[in-house]
């Protein structure tokens, strides 16, 4: 443990702590007068309190003030308590197949890590392609992307972070002034980004939108369906990228033998491929396969559910090892965000905020899709990727009756620019494990995030426009 | 040489007396009161004094505590003039024993408004013969020789407890001599302090040596130190190294004054001290360590040098006309630059800045109502619970490797 003596002078660190206290007295405050206000026409008493809640959990996770997965508690809790749904119904959507689906995928990515065969995928490509200082960028940035089209992208980008730290310490890059340094953990953070908008896996939040589709209108996407409707944005993103990071910070080191030699030696000291991790690569391999072919009809939560037993009983992972890989926080968000959208689309209130705020702006697909990416990529930057889909995604389907477009594209709009973080640590945890390095400061990341957003909007609503109705989405 | 009459002035008197001792009259009272660092007594306006009673210290001193006749208590007298005094009892818990059977008089000395603890008390200069030429024979080299031990956690907070008790003090003044570290002692002192904060609202005062890190001072404050000294004792760069061959060798001046600023800079207003020991040095040098310590934000702390029988250095007489103006200048540079002194009052071994005033007819500027809240029970708790709030404030512990935040 280490400390730290604040010398600020007390006054402001008093102003400081008070700050927190008067947040939530005027939080409390507002809510309560929200409540108070007259019901406007065309929503009912249901509604406006569905909407009190839905503007009290944006507030907190836009802030910050408590976990996220506390915010989700707020919603769990409140919907109930205010009658906008029964409390029988409302716990009842906790068991969401999202929730269940996204349990077996932190387990799977768990027991991937666990079993080693992750650190050994990493290395082996390192080791075959990083021969020079371009060839080893390029290579961390596909790796960290080809690992989140399967893993999360937390998680991919915690495994390599110890590595490429080792690389950059072997060769003596002086953190926050060397451009390779830079360059190294751009691509570890930006290649786990636009990865993990790659398929369902690479994060918590394409799940969580699908399970707030379910939830509202019964319909769901398909495994593949999703990866097809994303690929020409997550290979844009890539070649966009690349191009980014090597003129922004252009390589200022003429060879990378001694990162070579870091990544053989850790290669090497792997030893052979132990045969738990043969099982678990071949686990993951037909879990995927399953998703892609039978996924729609037997549900995505029941393969991951069957893999994670098969992994169990043939004791390829303890419980103990699987549970630090469980992120239960994000569990309990997911079910308080499905639970606000659910409340936000039953009691009418999001139709009518569909009505009474967007049609003005938002009259045809066009503007629908640019206006919603738009929000999607910005709220992403200061909150969590999961929280805006659960804020804006149950207006956003609501807009389908209206603009006649269907409520998968709807869906698309909000869940794929929600992954979109480029410009801020606090955006998501890879862009901050890739801060935390010292190389990276919080500018450069803002620097090259700034183009990276402008990039991945405009880039995916040209896709929205020209590409998805040759796939027939409409 | 004619001495001048004091009984006028309690600030003036308490410096002569602690410079020249007092002989005492009573068998009773001296058997009573008086030890071997002397008997404390409350002279007019509520100041209290140690005074050397020992007869081979008092021989020439004019003063003599005696039974006010007809009346009950003591007079102080040096023949012509008088002034009623009384004699501090030695408190009760002295003569009381831990569970493991140490009296509690052989852990703790109360001088005052605080207690002082020594759990350890072997100093390593004492090892090289490096000890501070001053320094009182009671930190020895090994503790077996000594007869005394390392105290533990429980010994202590039995002791702060039986102090507390009896409401001797309200603040802990733990010690430590010398030891081998880059810490100051700060680390082995850490479970102490620890132990009687988790234990007691007490104010808790550290006296130990500049760390070589100032990690070890935040610590301190950290874990719940209220006040720091780290000595100085001497300012005179070349009489500082021949008098403390061990703490110029291998710790440094510059260290320990760099230390006290960096302190003075975390812990509250007032609450960082030094010692200047006078009659050390020079007046002149002496104050120029005033000047140059409260520039820091640290409070010189003046005690008189008491020469002893066990010490080898030997002092010219010292005059108390001589050192009341070094007294003054601190009373006045204090006030001057803003330093909090209320911390540093009621202790009967040094003339606090408080005192000053006395010396300088500058009673009007105390109020008696502030003097009386400083010193009672709610004013120690009050500055008790201002320094925990202070400290949670101020304090942020940061574990070692804390993951990136980010959102999920
Ligand atoms: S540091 Fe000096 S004064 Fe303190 S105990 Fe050691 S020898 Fe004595």
């Amino acid at each position: 443990m280490r400390v730290e003596i604040d010398r600020r002078p007390i006054w402001v660190i008093l102003a400081g702590k008070a700050l927190r206290p008067v947040f939530f007295l005027l939080l409390a405050l507002g809510f309560i007068l929200f409540l108070q206000l007259p019901v406007p026409e065309g929503l009912g008493t249901g509604g406006m309190r569905a909407i009190a809640v839905f503007l009290l959990c944006l507030v907190l996770w836009v802030s910050n003030a408590v976990p996220v997965a506390i915010t989700g508690l707020f919603a769990i809790v409140l919907v109930p308590l205010l009658g906008v749904l029964p409390r029988g119904a409302t716990y009842s959507l906790f068991g969401n197949e999202a929730v269940f689906f996204i349990l077996g995928a932190f387990i799977l990515s768990g027991a991937v890590m666990q079993s080693g065969l992750s650190n050994r995928v990493a290395l082996r490509l390192m080791e075959k392609h990083g021969g020079s200082p371009k060839r080893l960028i390029i290579s961390i940035f596909l790796l960290a992307a080809a690992l989140s089209f399967v893993m999360s992208e937390h998680a991919v980008a915690a495994m390599l972070f110890p590595i490429v730290l080792e690389i950059s310490k072997s060769l003596k890059l002086r953190p926050g002034e060397s451009n390779y340094g830079k360059l190294l953990f751009f691509a570890l953070a930006w290649g786990s980004v636009i990865g993990g908008v790659g398929t369902f896996l690479g994060g918590a939040r394409v799940p969580l939108a699908m399970g707030i589709l379910k939830e509202t209108t019964g319909s769901t996407i398909g495994f593949l369906d999703y990866t097809v409707a994303v690929a020409p944005l997550v290979v844009v993103l890539l070649i966009v990228g690349y191009i980014v990071l090597t003129r922004f910070f252009p390589v200022d080191i003429d060879g990378v033998e001694n990162a070579h030699k870091v990544i053989v030696r850790r290669a090497r000291a792997l030893g052979k491929v132990r045969p738990r991790e043969y099982a678990v690569g071949l686990i993951l391999g037909i879990t995927i396969l399953l998703w892609i072919t039978i996924g729609k009809t037997v549900g995505l939560a029941a393969i991951a559910m069957l893999s994670v037993m098969a992994l169990f009983v043939l004791k390829l992972v303890k419980w103990r090892e699987i549970e630090e890989y469980v992120n239960w926080g994000i569990i309990l968000m997911y079910g308080g965000a499905i639970i606000l959208g659910t409340a936000l689309d039953r009691s009418g209130a999001a139709k009518w905020m569909v009505d009474a705020i967007m049609t003005q702006w938002a009259q045809t697909p066009i503007t629908v899709i640019a206006l919603f990416s738009l929000l999607a990529i910005l709220l992403t930057e200061s909150m969590s990727n999961a929280a805006v889909i659960a804020v804006l995604l149950p207006v956003s389907i609501g807009m389908a009756g209206r603009t006649n477009m269907s409520p998968e594209v709807l869906t698309y709009v909000v869940a794929i620019p929600a992954g979109l973080a480029f410009m801020l640590p606090m955006s998501t945890p890879a862009n901050a494990i890739a801060v935390s390095s010292d190389y990276i400061s919080v500018r450069d990341m803002a620097k090259g995030g700034v183009i990276m957003f402008l990039t991945s909007w405009v880039t995916f609503n040209l896709m929205a426009h020209f590409y998805w109705p040759l796939i027939g989405l409409r | 040489m004619i001495r001048k009459n004091y009984f006028k002035n309690p600030g003036a008197l308490k410096i002569d007396l602690m410079l020249r001792g007092a002989a005492i009259e009573d068998p009773v009272a001296k058997a009573r009161a008086c030890g071997a660092t002397g008997i404390d007594i409350l002279l007019p306006k509520k100041i209290l004094v140690n005074i050397p009673c020992e007869d081979w210290f008092t021989v020439r001193s004019p003063y003599v505590i005696k039974k006010s006749a007809g009346k009950k208590g003591y007079i102080l007298t040096n023949g012509s003039d008088s002034v009623p005094v009384s004699i501090l009892d030695r408190p009760e818990f002295y003569s009381r024993k831990t569970a493991t059977g140490v009296p509690f008089g052989d852990i703790a000395v109360t001088h005052g408004s605080y207690t002082v603890i020594t759990p350890d008390k072997r100093c390593g200069f004492f090892k090289s013969s490096a000890q501070c030429r001053y320094c009182a024979g009671n930190f020895s080299t090994d503790a077996a020789e000594n007869g005394g031990r390392v105290y533990t956690v429980e010994e202590v907070l039995e002791t702060v407890k039986a102090v507390l008790k009896e409401k001797a003090s309200g603040i802990i003044y733990l010690s430590i001599g010398f030891s081998d570290g880059d810490d100051g002692g700060i680390k082995f002192l850490e479970p102490y302090v620890k132990a009687i904060k988790s234990h007691f609202n007490c104010l808790v005062a550290v006296e130990a040596l500049p760390p070589a890190s100032n990690e070890w001072i935040d610590r301190a404050y950290a874990f719940g130190v209220d006040s720091i000294l780290y000595n100085l004792d001497i300012f005179d760069k070349e009489l500082f190294s021949v008098i403390c061959p061990g703490r110029a060798g291998l710790i440094g001046r510059q260290r320990t004054l760099d230390a006290l600023k960096y302190a003075a800079g975390i812990f509250a207003n007032g609450t960082v001290a030094s010692h200047l020991i006078v009659g050390l040095e020079p007046p002149g040098s002496t104050i120029m360590g005033i000047d140059f310590l409260t520039d820091s934000g640290v409070v010189p702390i003046l005690p008189i040098f008491r020469p002893s029988k066990d010490r080898p250095l030997d002092v010219t007489d010292l005059d108390a006309e001589v050192i009341i103006p070094v007294y003054r200048h601190l009373y006045k540079t204090l006030k001057k630059k803003g330093i909090n002194f209320n911390w540093v009052r009621d202790i009967s071994m040094v003339t606090t800045p408080v005192e000053g005033r006395y010396l300088l007819n500058d009673e009007k500027s105390s109020s008696p109502f502030l003097d009386n809240f400083y010193e009672s029970r709610l004013g120690m708790k009050t500055a008790w619970g201002l320094s925990a709030i202070r400290r949670r404030l101020r304090v942020k512990k940061i574990k070692k490797e804390d993951p990136p935040e980010g959102s999920p």
